[in-house]
């Protein structure tokens, strides 16, 4: 019985009766551009700002939809999903419905928080729906700035106290003069 | 001159104005080096790890400064009486509330010259990043209370006590355990236990504004609740002070 009820699965999986192979496209679309204002070399501590608009193309009303902001690192050897919470205050929008070819726009920014190359991409889910939809990625290139400096460290974990001991050590042979 | 401010100006000139005294502003210094180019090594840092290097050097300046306000105010009355120098020190027409305010004078100017000397390491390790004026500016406003605190706190203890060792054994145990979340992680203090211990510590207080304003970049409207503890804890160290000074045994 347990043999035929795999063979069973096998053809149903070969024939596509499965329980998403029947789920209709998304009806949301969304679009996703970088700000004209966007710096082309942007680099650690900017803002970049992404727009993104969200269109229901169905025929039908949406209920309880979600969007949201994702960003992915992608430099090489360090692929990673990022955590946005020192990247984005605004990391989600949510919609309690939306109505046929009813549509809105939502601004992401984005503080620049490490250096590396990252996409960032714009998802949105439905309360029922069984599909996820995902806007394009727009891939941008963050330029380290250096943080920790040796070169202004040294001289000032150097220099100040070599400057107290000097003049501790000039009131002391001053107060022995006099 | 008024008997605050010669007293100020005595006190100030014993740990500022002679090349002795000038030893303990060389130690911090040096500590503060050791801070900075222990940090030099980590090249790999993000914008916000550069914050938090701000933050821990913030933490480490006021710790400092605490330390500095205990030490010399366990000196304040219980030196005096062991040097043999009290009595005549009372017998001056100066009231013992003047006395508290002129020792206190003499921490203020040794920590101004602290923090003077600190200001060109959170310059170094904190220009590239961000929020370093702001640093500058809340380390003043909120450690200055905090570190006044324990002066008072000290001296408080040290016209009760009696005893300089016991003072600054007792005053030095206190400071451990206020600073104590700049050693744990913010993890630790996050059980209801460690929340309300968070409210009412003047150091949790500061340590938490540095974390918001430095890292966090937040308004001084959300540090309103942090600077009235602090102040409290300024008024409240400072009525012991002269309580304690005022209730003195000779």
């Amino acid at each position: 019985m347990k043999r035929w009820m795999t063979l069973l699965a096998v053809f149903g999986v070969m024939l596509g009766i499965s329980p998403w192979a029947g789920a209709a496209p998304s009806p949301v679309q969304i679009t996703l551009q970088p700000d004209a204002h966007n710096s082309a070399q942007p680099k650690m501590g900017d803002w970049l700002k992404f727009h993104s608009t969200v269109t229901n193309t169905g025929a039908a009303s949406i209920s309880g939809l979600v969007v949201w902001v994702s960003l992915v690192e992608v430099t090489s050897g360090k692929e990673q999903p990022v955590d946005l919470e020192d990247w984005s205050a605004h990391k989600a929008e949510v919609r309690t419905t939306l109505a046929p070819g009813a549509q809105f726009t939502v601004d992401w920014p984005l503080r620049l928080i490490q250096a590396g190359d990252y996409r960032v991409v714009i998802s949105a889910a439905e309360r029922t729906a069984g599909t996820l939809s995902a806007s394009p990625f727009a891939d941008f290139h963050v330029k380290r700035i250096p943080t920790i400096e040796s070169a202004r460290i040294l001289p000032v974990a150097v220099g100040v106290p070599l400057l107290l001991a000097g003049f501790a050590g000039w009131r002391l042979r001053r107060r022995d003069r006099l | 001159m008024s008997a605050i401010a010669l007293m100020t100006k005595k006190e100030g000139g014993e740990l500022l104005g002679s090349a002795r005294g000038l030893v303990w502003l060389i130690a911090i210094s040096a500590v503060l080096s050791v801070l900075a180019v222990l940090l030099v090594s980590n090249t790999e840092l993000s914008l916000l790890d550069n914050a938090q290097v701000v933050y821990m050097v913030m933490g480490t300046i006021t710790a400092l400064g605490g330390l500095l306000a205990i030490v010399h105010g366990s000196d304040a009355f219980a030196g005096e009486k062991e040097r043999g120098t009290l009595i005549p020190l009372l017998l001056t027409p100066v009231t013992r509330a003047q006395i508290v305010m002129g020792k206190m004078g003499g921490q203020a100017a040794a920590w101004i010259a602290m923090y003077a000397v600190s200001l060109p390491y959170l310059w170094a390790v904190g220009s590239s990043g961000q929020n370093l004026a702001q640093a500058i500016a809340y380390l003043a406003l909120f450690g200055t209370p905090v570190v006044l605190g324990f002066g008072f706190f000290a001296i408080g203890l040290s016209a009760r006590v009696g005893n300089v060792r016991s003072a600054l054994l007792t005053s030095l145990i206190t400071l451990l355990l206020l600073a104590s979340p700049l050693l744990m992680g913010p993890g630790l203090r996050q059980s209801a236990v460690g929340k309300m211990f968070d409210a009412v510590n003047p150091f949790s207080a500061a340590l938490n504004t540095y974390d918001s304003v430095v890292i966090d970049s937040q308004p001084f409207g959300m540090q309103v609740g942090r600077f009235a503890v602090t102040l409290v804890w300024l008024a409240l160290t400072l009525w012991f002070a002269r309580r304690s000074a005022q209730s003195m045994e000779i």
